[in-house]
């Protein structure tokens, strides 16, 4: 500790210009030293102080001491400097309640300028390119490569411009395990349309956007940061070689450092022209795939263009778009649709972002979370300061009578509440630098990252502003207006303690009230919360994820026939099984939670007749042998895959419980016959083998849903792209090594990344995590400001009352009596501040009933714990001043008053 | 440093302080600390920043040598100039015709207090 503080006042002395440190600084140090010692020895929050002062002090002598030194008289001066100065000698001169007021107002400030920086980067900041008021976007989702090839044809006739993009992660790897980074695959007039110029090198253009490469061949565009973190910034890293998804591409370009790509929320490291995909092996699907529906469409208006006009023009257009494009394969009825949909146009000039709708309403309720934080951090305040105010009544009197206007006391006390303001707006800006990069991290997953630019600009400076100015009004009027009250006679009484029953301690009980209202609230809030997450977090799941490891490959590669394919991963399955430690594994196309999902429309049976469409749309899964087993769920009638489940035998499926009771009722299931088009237009009949008990498909929240399981083997072509999960006997962690080395000796080609699949579940809940986990932490500061503020009130209360309360001890008071006297009054405040509160949470958890699970918003266990817990505290408030007070020693008392 | 004007307090308590000895950095803070009663808060930053004015205006100076038998670790020992004695004369005599000027005032403080 005695190094380290040393090496600190180092570091705090370099502050002062040189001269002053050759003149003072064995002195200074050494005074440092004897103070440290002396904070010490009284205790951590003496020590706390010390450090925060002293280092304050450093740098505002450090700064007055590098200036030219003031020689003239005060009259030089306007009387705004006298203020400040006088301001901040004043706050210096009660350490104590100033840090307390900076470090809540900090705390306040920067909670809400973090989460409105994200905000404002996600939802409101216009994208870093030229007049993205421009910029509009074809609503709504994904069109497939064939309609945009149609709109490029015509792009000129209604637009400016326009290209396609899909935000998407590529794999970097040539083969082995996956070395995943945000990439993009973009058509060639994206960096024209978006007006962005390469900071070395060129950008692609319409010339590289060629099926097969343009005369560059296959080109990529890297970010800035790409370009830094991969490249490590070097100047020859154009004409590098990189391999996008199997696409061996040269790099052209790099983009300039604000530009992170289209997407709002993730950032396009390597981009790739759409042309570039002919090249990929396996991919042909997504060039030519007339019901693939991947890419993204952004128009630039025409000059003076409305968006109205614009989708006019598409619109006219549409028919012929439509019908060069009609995916063939569909029924009439879902062709006749096709053609009927309108095309819409919304404007683009934020971007485009899939994070938005997820945490638009999470991150407002967040916003209004810590904006009540700040509201009981300021009441607090303001109480701090009214009481303050009461204490420097006598100085107040002794400045009026000297012949100070009352408007100057006024604009001194205003002064210091700006000081107050100013400080901790600047502190809470330092937090929201660190709590906003922090905050987004949660926001990210294994398999997608998450990029914000959270920079700070016009939007987030003037918020920050206009929080401190309205937050500094609030709690610095009512010490300003109490300068009214204050009378040239109170210089000549003795002390501050005589004056009593002022009005302004009504104002203080108010406020009081107040912040146990808004505390009991955010409590309220943030016990839903968590008991949200611990709800989804303990939803029976139907299967075992503990010891299970997902192995996801991606044999694009191999460029195999399906057959083949299907021998690949049963040889890859086998040699994972064989890897010491794992007791099972099995192949499927794709795991529960995962990013993944697949439905599929099957056809009325007699007990589904009177259901709707959607409810006739179960998920999908095809799975191999074992797997069923290898997740630890039920065959609970019928029986599981087996390996004469082949492509010649009858297909066959084994469906979940709720399945059978969808479509089934009460009659038997198995051995029935389903129809559906599982993989495609052409409709089959399956047989019911089994049934397996419900397990979570898309995401906790959502439950038990019907699910189909089809067998890998019956598949006409099951794709390049499988999960082999394995379970494992013991710790799974150290496994992943082994099977990565169990995976490439089956075949070096393909790709693969191994991620347990509680990684996956722990990134289901991450919104809920992060609501959960903010409105505990706002929560509990909401109820330990309140806290204070109860203490402070009582605390005040007692010393006011002091000679009262000696003389009732003196008259035959019991101790008992006292405590119970001062917590009367304290019971009060917390009765009309809780029922205040009730209401309060009563009309408003009403906001956030959707993000709720597993207990209504209105939950009544919920109010009780956390109006006993707001009680418990307050009491836990009051009681340590009300002890004080049954200590008073009566003879003492009355002789002092 | 202009003695026509009353001397603030952190700079009338340093004076005090050095008007029967010569004291070190550490001293000077603590006798500041005692005289006041407190209400003078003077921190490490605060006093270096005073110190060096009074040096400055010639009030205060370094003093050479070091009583004998004292710590040798303390840093350097400072004393009053005849002109930092001249301008604590002269806020004594301001302090004290200001004083004079209050008998008034000091029986309307009684009254009030009856």
């Amino acid at each position: 500790m005695r190094h380290s503080a040393d090496r600190w006042y180092a570091l705090l002395l370099r502050c002062y210009p040189g001269e002053f440190r050759n003149r003072f600084e064995p002195g200074m140090r050494e005074t440092l030293q004897l103070e440290y010692a002396e904070a010490r020895a009284r205790g951590s929050l003496a020590l706390l102080m010390f450090w925060f002062w002293t280092s304050i002090d450093a740098a505002w002598f450090g700064w007055a001491e590098r200036r030219p030194r003031f020689t003239g008289g005060f009259s030089m001066k306007s009387l705004l400097t006298v203020d400040v100065r006088d301001a901040v000698r004043s706050l210096r001169a009660s350490p104590v309640i100033t840090f307390v007021a900076i470090v809540s107002l900090a705390l306040g400030i920067g909670a809400n300028t973090a989460l409105f920086s994200i905000l404002n980067s996600l939802l409101l900041k216009t994208l870093p390119v030229r007049e993205p008021q421009r910029l509009v976007l074809v609503d709504d989702g994904t069109w497939t490569n064939p309609i945009w090839e149609q709109i490029r044809d015509r792009r000129h006739d209604v637009f400016e411009d326009a290209f396609a993009w899909s935000g998407t992660r590529v794999n970097l790897s040539t083969h082995g395990e996956t070395d995943f980074v945000d990439g993009a695959w973009a058509s060639g007039a994206m960096f024209d349309v978006l007006g962005v110029k390469a900071v070395l090198g060129r950008t692609f253009t319409e010339a590289d956007d060629v099926r097969g490469g343009g005369p560059d061949g296959a080109v990529a565009v890297v970010s800035y940061g790409f370009w830094q973190r991969r490249m490590g910034g070097a100047p020859d890293a154009i004409g590098r070689r990189l391999v996008v998804d199997g696409v061996e591409a040269t790099v052209v370009g790099v983009t300039p450092r604000g530009f992170l790509g289209p997407d709002v929320g993730r950032s396009a490291d390597v981009i790739v022209p759409i042309g570039a995909l002919a090249l990929a092996p396996g991919q042909a699907k997504m060039l030519e795939g007339r019901s693939v529906w991947w890419l993204e469409i952004m128009g630039r208006l025409k000059p003076g263009q409305t968006i109205e006009e614009a989708a006019t023009r598409l619109n006219a257009v549409r028919a012929q778009i439509r019908e060069a494009t009609l995916p063939q394969d569909w029924s009439a009825k879902d062709q006749a649709e096709y053609l009927k949909d309108p095309l819409k146009l919304v404007s683009a000039a934020t971007g485009d972002s899939d994070l938005r709708e997820g945490y638009r309403k999470p991150l407002q309720i967040v916003l209004g979370v810590v904006a009540a934080v700040l509201a009981i951090a300021c009441a607090n305040l303001a109480n701090l300061l009214l009481a303050r105010a009461a204490s420097r009544r006598h100085e107040l009197g002794v400045r009026l009578a000297l012949g100070a206007s009352r408007f100057r006391l006024a604009k001194q006390l205003l002064a210091e509440t700006g000081m107050l303001a100013f400080a901790g707006a600047a502190l809470g800006l330092l937090i929201a630098r660190w709590a906003g990069p922090l905050l987004v991290r949660q926001l990210e997953t294994p398999s997608s990252g998450v990029t914000l630019d959270l920079s700070l600009d016009w939007r987030v400076l003037l918020f920050t502003v206009g929080v401190t100015a309205v937050t500094s009004l609030v709690f610095g009027l009512a010490p300003a207006l109490g300068v009214s009250g204050i009378s040239p006679w109170d210089a000549v009484k003795e002390q501050a303690r005589t004056v009593s029953g002022d009005r302004r301690f009504g104002l203080r009980n108010v406020l009081v009230a107040v912040q146990v209202a808004l505390s009991l609230a955010l409590v309220v809030g943030g016990v839903l919360f968590v008991r949200t997450l611990t709800a989804l977090s303990s939803t029976p799941l139907g299967f075992d994820p503990e010891g299970l490891i997902a192995i996801n490959v991606d044999a694009r590669k191999n460029d195999l026939a399906p057959d083949a394919r299907v021998q690949l991963f049963e040889r890859l399955r086998e040699s994972a099984s064989q890897v010491p430690g794992v007791s099972s594994a099995a192949v499927s196309v794709l795991t529960p939670v995962g990013s993944m999902r697949w439905n599929t429309r099957v056809e009325p049976t007699p007990a589904s007749a009177g259901l709707t469409e959607r409810q006739r749309v179960p998920w999908v899964n095809v799975v191999s042998p074992g797997w069923f087993r290898t997740f630890g769920m039920k065959v609970v009638q019928g029986r599981d895959f087996e390996t004469h489940d082949t492509a010649t035998a009858p297909r066959v499926v084994v469906v979940s419980e709720s399945f059978a009771r969808r479509f089934f009722g009460s009659e038997q299931a198995v051995g029935q016959e389903i129809r559906a088009g599982i993989e495609g237009p052409q409709v089959h009949a399956y047989r019911i083998v089994g049934i397996v008990n419900d397990a979570v498909y898309s995401a906790p929240r959502r439950g038990f849903e019907p699910v189909i399981y089809v067998p890998l083997a019956q598949l006409d072509d099951a794709g390049p792209i499988k999960v082999v999960t394995v379970r494992a006997a013991n710790n799974a962690e150290t496994l992943s090594r082994s099977l990565a080395s169990a995976m490439t000796r089956v075949d070096s080609q393909m790709a693969f990344t191994i991620r347990p699949i509680s990684t996956q579940l722990r990134a289901s809940v991450r919104q809920e995590r992060l609501v959960a986990m903010l409105a505990g932490f706002f929560g509990g500061l909401a109820l330990l400001l309140a806290a204070i503020g109860l203490y402070g009130v009582a605390a005040h209360s007692v010393a006011r009352r002091r000679a009262e309360i000696g003389l009732r001890m003196a008259l035959g008071a019991d101790p008992q009596g006292v405590v119970r006297l001062v917590l009367a009054r304290l019971v009060w405040l917390l009765a009309a501040g809780m029922t205040l509160g009730i209401a309060l949470s009563w009309w408003s958890v009403r906001l956030f009933d959707q993000l709720l699970f597993g207990l209504e918003a209105r939950d009544p266990l919920t109010f009780a714990l956390a109006a006993a817990v707001l009680l418990l505290s307050g009491l836990l408030a009051g009681w340590l001043p009300a002890r004080r007070a049954a200590r008073i020693d009566p003879v003492q008392a009355l002789r002092e008053a | 440093m202009d003695i026509s004007e009353p001397l603030k307090p952190a700079v009338l308590h340093i004076l005090l302080a050095l008007a029967d000895e010569e004291r070190h950095g550490y001293a000077i803070m603590q006798a500041v600390n005692e005289q006041s009663g407190g209400t003078v808060p003077l921190r490490t930053g605060s006093f270096y920043r005073h110190l060096s004015k009074l040096i400055d205006a010639g009030w205060v100076a370094e003093a050479a040598p070091r009583p004998a038998g004292d710590d040798p670790r303390r840093g350097i020992y400072y004393r009053l100039t005849a002109r930092g004695r001249e301008a604590l004369d002269t806020e004594r005599r301001r302090l004290v015709s200001l004083i004079a000027a209050f008998p008034q005032g000091r029986r309307a403080a009684r009254k009030s207090q009856a």
